[in-house]
């Protein structure tokens, strides 16, 4: 098992965020979780990452059968999990080309990644457009060559054409070298481009539900909404 | 003969020796007492006769960027210095001057008393940069004299200030000259206090003045900028301070005078902090946290 999470327990601003999650994740297995906004994705990525704004209260997490719970995020980072955020900040008078020298494992030409020139001269997430900041962000992950890669929202204001570049660059560059990926997602819109092995249902901090169907996730929930994904789960938590 | 000398160092001195002055066809380049014997005129520029420091006399165009460099090898050095750089009329002209202090530890002074004049239609481009040692005591005072028409463009950085650091800066300007100045310190360990004015003398003069100042662990800055104008003219202050330790202190005081209706003078001030999101965003691409900040404050130098 390449990450696996054990009955994490989170706290933010005194608040309990995260309930109970368990989550296993295998060398080269794609998985999604799904959820409506403020369910707890985004700061279930940020733990893994390592965020300290967030307190964990209980539990645990492995990388690679190694505990990272209270490790850095640069340390976290060097031993292989990237995160692609989802609304990235801005870092004034950074030209994006000099991120990308500096967080490179190796050197990396923009091109490769399909860096448009002149955003690779352009400040750091400085009036990226939406799609901008996906190849900004996609483009880093790459440069970092990681083991495991969390996809925050990576198909929010994408339209379906970037979408496809987008899930193309990740099969080639990332599936088929058999990193693992974590695809966090609100619509839904980039699981039929990469179709993960298992979907993983997130409401009010605690994972309900883990399905093989995607598609029958979808349904699901276009249908009777995340509440109910309960009762059509094959497994749950 | 200039152009192989184009790498080398125009005016180089250590210490207090004049160590090395590169011969230009169209420059005269001397140490500023020889100046003051030479040249009656020159005199009234200097407050008092030399002890060290430069005269540069810019009297043709030339095509390389001026370079000077006046750096304190030995411990306990007390430099009292005044420069004196003259462009002639119409010429366009690079200046790239360094002072600098060799090791951390010299516990040295360097004071330095100057004057730039830019005649009639010149440019100056200079690019002025500062490095000095934790115990050492810096005080630049700098006067500019921008005649009609000419244009400066000034850019002081100091990435490592000494343990006291006052910088004095004058900008004078004439009739439709023009002036972007842009002051950048990154203090640590530093008691920092600039002052700066821009002096808009006549008509459809304009400039303004950027000022970036970081305090970083145990410091303590303090900055008074201000623009005056007598005439019609044109002034912007655009004032940011980053606090990057808790044990820092910033205080910014833009200042705008106007004694003419028709000037137009405005200003920006602010002081933040480099944001968490910041922080953690780049710790999570593999930058320790030293790092991280390191990069921000060089982006927010720039």
């Amino acid at each position: 098992m390449l990450l696996e999470i054990k009955n994490l327990k989170v706290k933010g601003n005194n608040k309990e965020i995260l309930k109970e999650i368990n989550l296993q994740i295998k060398k080269g297995e794609t998985q999604a979780l799904l959820g409506p906004n403020a369910s707890g994705k985004s700061t279930l990525a940020q733990v893994i990452l390592g965020n300290p704004k967030y307190k964990v209260t209980q539990g645990k997490i492995f990388f690679g059968g190694k505990e990272i719970t209270k490790l850095l995020p640069e340390k976290r980072a060097k031993r292989g999990i990237a995160l692609s955020w989802q609304n990235p900040p801005q870092i004034k008078g950074v030209k994006f080309s000099e991120l990308l020298k500096k967080i490179s494992k190796e050197k990396i030409k923009g091109e490769k990644l399909g860096v448009d020139s002149s955003l690779l001269e352009r400040e750091v997430n400085l009036d990226f457009s939406g799609g901008e900041k996906k190849i900004s962000e996609l483009s880093q992950i790459l440069a970092l060559e990681p083991k495991l890669v969390i996809f925050d929202e990576i198909d929010s204001g994408l339209d379906i054409k970037r979408l496809e570049k987008v899930a193309k660059i990740i099969k080639k560059e990332l599936v088929a070298k058999d990193v693992s990926i974590l695809l966090i997602t609100h619509s839904g819109e980039i699981l039929r481009f990469l179709k993960p092995a298992v979907t993983n249902i997130m409401v009010g901090g605690k994972i309900i539900c883990k399905q093989k169907d995607y598609k029958k996730v979808l349904r699901t929930i276009k249908k009777y909404g995340y509440e109910k994904c309960k009762g059509h789960a094959l497994f749950t938590n | 003969m200039a152009m192989r000398n184009v790498k080398g160092t125009h005016y180089l001195q250590i210490d207090h020796r004049v160590q090395n002055i590169l011969k230009i066809k169209g420059v005269e380049i001397l140490p500023a007492k020889l100046s003051w014997e030479k040249y009656n005129w020159a005199r009234k520029y200097f407050q008092r006769k030399p002890k060290g420091g430069y005269f540069i006399w810019v009297k043709r165009q030339i095509a390389f960027p001026l370079l000077t460099c006046i750096s304190i090898t030995s411990k306990k050095i007390h430099q009292d210095l005044q420069n004196l750089l003259i462009i002639e009329r119409n010429l366009n002209i690079n200046l790239n001057g360094t002072c600098n202090s060799q090791k951390r530890n010299l516990n040295c002074r360097h004071k330095t008393w100057g004057k730039i004049i830019l005649k009639e239609g010149s440019m100056l481009k200079y690019e002025h940069i500062h490095s000095w040692g934790n115990k050492d005591i810096v005080e630049p005072n700098y006067e500019f004299f921008l005649e009609k028409n000419s244009q400066l463009n000034y850019n002081y950085k100091n990435l490592f200030t000494p343990k006291k650091l006052k910088i004095q800066t004058m900008f004078h300007l004439l009739e439709k000259a023009a002036a972007n100045i842009k002051i950048a310190v990154d203090c640590k360990r530093t008691q920092a206090e600039i002052v700066d004015t821009l002096n808009l003398k006549e008509k459809d003069a304009s400039g303004q003045i950027q000022l970036r100042l970081v305090g970083r662990k145990n410091s303590k800055v303090s900055a008074r900028s201000q623009i005056l104008a007598k005439a019609p003219g044109r002034g912007h202050l655009d004032c940011q301070g980053l606090l990057v330790d808790k044990s820092s202190i910033i205080s910014l005081e833009p200042k705008l005078i106007c004694k003419n209706k028709l000037a137009q003078l405005t200003h920006e001030a602010s002081i933040g902090k480099i944001e968490e999101q910041q922080l953690n965003y780049l710790r999570q691409r593999g930058l320790s946290e030293e790092e991280a900040i390191n990069l921000i404050v060089t982006g927010f130098l720039k």
